[in-house]
């Protein structure tokens, strides 16, 4: 996955890996058409499989890679020869994932009596591998890391070789292995999509890599050239050479430029920029740097000498990068004593710090990838609503949050953010916003400021002639006029002024309503900030853009639901398939599909949910999922393990659904609060409560699968695989359909669907028993 | 004269008239249907010969509504783009004209048909060398070429009527507006430069500098270099 979003962007690579899970869905169904030959050769094909899995793991991406191969997501609006392509990246990646799963599903069929154990191993394996993936990834290249994971399934293919070795087996395993030692060796090489930031970056003449570094935050380059230079929206009478800036990407994205340090009072280019704005009215005392990045806010919190300033990173790559090997860079910037640095998730560090500051500043919208579509269907905690919410509280009297974001056409990242601003002033009790907002606008970015009470006619008067002497316009004080915000820099059309207008009225919903962009402020049920894409507006912006700029539009979320359309398609064909062979009557057929649909889809709906409840908690979304896919799958493991020392008689099903589906309906109401009381604590203690909330419902839900495969083996055992295919295909449906369902609807809803997906099977068992 | 020359003449003769068409149609449809519409960049776009301007591979696309790759990452601006660009700098026959990226030189050539003067920056010393060839072979010889870093402009030469930038910056370099005439324009695609970038008209009047955002526009970045 981290490869894919490397080459091309983090949706494409949700879109592929969505795909190349069928391959369980496939092998379930490929296991029910051909059931009794495989098992016949179970003991041969059981290695060949383990062997082409590490080789498949190692090789599949380089597979997909030559150009005349290679897909390119951005292509796919214009040149639909791509679509091909895509296609045969589909099958490419499909390849690892399906003989895997054909292994894995071979040893559930064959060893049906046993699944209570072999699931347990399944799910403890996918839980230790979530685990050594993030460790490996701080010490091995993302382009390394599934060549040396691929030599699992060659260390699981020697456990299962026939014995003793027979040497045309022994000559086919030394081979394999030494392909893969080539890889490791020599690995390929990236093929970035010609739209990346690095693939732009690197066509610069005299531009040099000069550090790279794994992490599971990302692969992180620091890119040098004497040709990049960085000044924002910078003022037009800025009377100096804008200064070379080294510069560091993530996956290929831009994350930032390597900001010096600055002696306090100097005259810096971020002077002849509208992030300035907070200190034009006033000396900050403390400012609060949230997603600290490269270090810009601190960088220019410091040229102006602040007294203490507290910034907070979640990426702990990219800090010790600025603390250690770019030092020299840096000029010390993150050594001084007024600088208190926090490794964590700033939402996280909200919730617990217990300071108040005058500034509090988070970073660019809009701006380097934030709005290429990467992050449509990321989770933005830091712009909801609940997050200005706490920044608000944590302000002092004279306190101000500063937000700067590009200046887009059509115009969509600052109206969100200020219509997010306006009704969090609004719920907080403030009843003339427009009396707390100022703006300015460069030609091309803006920067609004929120203050805790309202802006004085002195400070007004100060942004005025600041706008003045930097050929900047005021769009937003308590007292403007018409004709003073277009001064400077004309827009296309008056449209953006009359829309910030009518954010401040009553007709706000109105605008949310009929605007082409969902402007709608984000919550934390729903904290998609960078999703503006209406499917009805989709038609009308093609027509005014041409289909060519759909790709430059935020089409993340458009992946995602292409994404659902195909996989839902082909797991309907995956499912289907096999009942041409086994026939479509009899057997319970239809409650063998509920069933196995419903516990897919509600073990993968509640996975999703706790992940987005956890990641706040925690503080990294990284670590989050890591220990929390952990706990889930080794509880849900001991799940399954327990059920292999029961007798199927003495156990009522329908009552492990009915406890599951309270609990859910318990932690929807109890979680929050739990979870808010306890966020103070430290990490392990964290952790500690995190299990103990996991455990039991992991414990429950472990139970569903193996017990019913268990009584289809006794009673109907050619039904076994295709109950496997129907929950495979269902787990990888409801990934991508959890997400368009917190898009549309909020995570609230995610959970109460998972609550109704376990009802399905519970009423198969309640029928049953009828 | 032998059979064969006659052919090859022929087929030359056949082919300048295929593309003379090609531009005739390109303007027609292109570009004033689009309400390009001074006749000066009209008569500009019919006459240059945008195909030798492209690598050979691409030629047969040279006339289409697109831009084109000419290696080195960079890329020959759509028909459309260069006319608008023209056009807004509002050219006349006095002029002396700045060129930041001069990529293939196929805009400068376009400047170069309406203006007195065009002086043309590119920093990839290749694009520089090729560009500067391509000038001499079609007569451009009022077009001055220099391997340097757009950023600075071209001092030597200040101040110009008007500068036409054909790479993308997340800044409007300020040694550009320097050497911007009282009265010039400049036309620069601006924004972050991996993005959408918005082309903008920059003004002098009375010694005042304006910006107006024109559209969004998609441009190879800005290289720039010391």
């Amino acid at each position: 996955m981290q490869i894919l979003s490397i080459v091309q962007w983090y949706h494409f690579a949700y879109m592929v890996i969505s795909i190349a899970l069928l391959g369980f869905g496939v092998a379930g169904t490929v296991i029910s058409l051909f059931r009794r030959a495989l098992l016949k050769n179970f003991d041969h094909l059981l290695p060949s499989l383990m062997m082409a899995t590490g080789f498949f793991m190692a090789t599949v991406v380089s597979f997909s890679q030559p150009s005349g191969v290679r897909f390119d997501s951005y292509l796919l609006f214009v040149d639909y020869s791509q679509a091909g392509r895509l296609l045969f990246t589909y099958l490419v990646l499909l390849l690892p994932f399906l003989s895997a799963a054909l292994a894995i599903g071979m040893t559930f069929v064959r060893y049906a009596d046993r699944i209570g154990k072999l699931y347990f191993a399944n799910l403890l394996g996918s839980g230790l591998g979530g685990l050594l993936a993030v460790g490996l990834s701080w010490i091995i290249a993302p382009q390394k890391l599934p060549v040396f994971i691929a030599l699992l399934p060659m260390i699981a293919a020697l456990w299962v070789l026939p014995r003793p070795f027979p040497i045309n087996w022994l000559a086919a395993f030394v081979l394999n292995l030494g392909l893969i030692v080539i890889f490791i060796i020599r690995p390929f090489s990236f093929n970035l999509s010609q739209f990346k930031d690095l693939s732009k970056t690197l066509n610069l003449p005299g531009v040099e890599i000069i550090h790279e570094q794994s992490s599971p935050f990302g692969y992180i380059q620091v890119v040098s050239s004497p040709l990049l230079r960085h000044a924002p929206g910078l003022s037009l009478t800025y009377p100096q050479t804008v200064p070379v800036r080294k510069v560091i990407f993530k996956n290929g994205d831009w994350y930032g430029t390597v900001a010096p340090l600055f002696p306090p009072g100097d005259t810096t280019v971020y002077d002849y920029t509208t992030r300035v704005l907070p200190y034009i009215i006033k000396a900050r005392k403390k400012a609060l740097v949230l997603n600290s990045g490269s270090g810009e806010d601190i960088s220019l919190a410091r040229s102006k000498a602040t007294a203490r300033i507290v910034a907070v990173e979640p990426n702990s790559a990219v800090i010790s990068l600025l603390k250690d090997e770019l030092s020299k860079e840096t000029m010390g910037l993150l050594a001084a004593p007024e600088l208190v640095m926090h490794q964590e998730d700033p939402r996280t560090f909200l919730l617990k710090d217990t300071e108040k500051y005058d500034l509090i500043s988070i970073p660019t919208i809009g701006a380097f990838g934030g709005s290429v579509g990467l992050n449509a269907i990321s989770e933005q905690y830091l712009l909801t609503k609940d997050a200005f919410r706490e920044m608000w509280k944590k302000l002092l009297p004279e306190g101000v949050i500063s937000v700067n974001c590009w200046m887009d056409y059509p115009v969509r990242n600052p109206l969100k953010i200020l219509a997010t601003m306006i009704e969090v002033l609004t719920e907080s009790g403030v009843e003339h916003p427009e009396q707390y907002i100022g703006a300015v606008r460069s030609w091309g970015t803006l920067t609004m400021i929120v203050k805790k009470t309202p802006i004085l006619q002195q400070e007004a008067n100060l942004i005025r002639s600041f706008c003045d002497r930097m050929l900047f316009d005021p769009v937003l004080l308590p007292d403007i006029k018409r004709h003073e915000r277009e001064q400077y820099n004309m827009l296309q059309d008056n449209d953006f002024f009359q829309y910030v207008d009518e954010l401040f009225s009553d007709q706000r919903e109105t605008l949310y309503k009929n605007y082409d962009f969902n402007i709608k402020p984000p919550t934390d049920d729903q904290p998609y900030f960078s999703q503006f894409i209406r499917g009805k507006s989709l038609s009308h912006l093609s027509q005014l853009f041409g289909n060519n700029a759909m790709a430059f539009f935020e089409v993340g979320y458009l992946m995602v639901i292409i994404t659902l359309i195909q996989v839902t398609l082909v797991s309907l064909l995956l499912i289907i398939a096999p009942l041409f062979h086994l026939g479509w009557h009899g057997g319970k057929r239809r409650s063998v599909l509920l069933y196995f649909g419903g516990i897919g889809i509600g073990f993968m709906f509640v996975e999703i949910v706790l992940i987005q409840r956890f990641i706040l908690y925690l503080g990294s979304p990284i670590y989050a999922v890591a220990v929390l896919m952990c706990a889930l799958m080794i509880f849900s493991g001991l799940g399954s393990y327990f059920t292999s020392r029961l007798e199927l008689k003495q156990i009522r099903v329908f009552t492990i659904f009915l406890a599951i589906i309270g609990l859910l309906l318990v932690y929807s109401f109890s979680l929050t609060p739990i979870l808010q009381q306890t966020i103070g604590l430290t990490g392990f203690l964290k952790i500690l409560i995190m299990t103990l909330i996991i455990a039991p419902l992991a414990f429950l839900m472990g139970l569903p699968f193996p017990l019913e495969i268990k009584r289809l083996d006794q009673e109907n055992p050619r039904l076994v695989p295709w109950a496997w295919a129907i929950n495979g295909c269902a787990s990888v449906i409801s990934a991508a359909l959890a997400t368009v369902i917190a898009v549309e609807m909020g995570f609230k809803w995610v959970t109460i669907l998972a609550a109704v997906a376990y009802g399905l099977p519970l009423i198969t068992t309640i029928t049953a028993k009828k | 004269m032998k059979p064969t020359c006659i052919l090859i003449l022929f087929l030359i003769g056949w082919q300048t008239d295929t593309y003379q068409e090609q531009r005739n149609s390109m303007v027609a449809s292109q570009l004033e249907n689009r309400n390009i519409r001074d006749e000066s960049t009209l008569q500009a776009m019919r006459k240059v010969p945008r195909h030798r301007f492209v690598p050979k591979e691409q030629q047969r696309y040279a006339y289409e509504d697109r831009p084109l790759p000419i290696g080195y990452g960079q890329t020959i601006s759509q028909p459309y783009m260069v006319a608008f660009m023209t056009e807004v700098i509002k050219p006349q026959k006095d002029f002396k004209v700045l060129e930041i990226g001069t990529g293939s030189g196929y805009q400068a050539a376009v400047l170069a048909e309406i203006v007195d003067k065009v002086y043309t920056v590119e920093i990839v010393p290749e694009l520089a060398n090729q560009a500067e060839k391509r000038f001499e072979g079609l007569g451009y010889s009022n077009v001055k070429t220099i391997e340097a870093d757009g950023y600075f402009g071209w001092e030597e030469f200040a101040p110009f009527d008007a500068i036409v930038v054909t790479a993308a910056a997340e800044f409007i370099p300020p040694p550009l507006i320097s050497q911007l005439k009282e009265g010039g324009k400049m036309v620069i695609p601006v924004g972050s430069p991996f993005l959408v970038q918005t082309l903008m008209l920059v003004e002098k009047k009375k010694g005042k500098t304006t910006t107006k955002s024109l559209f969004p526009v998609r441009f190879v970045p800005f290289t720039r270099g010391n």
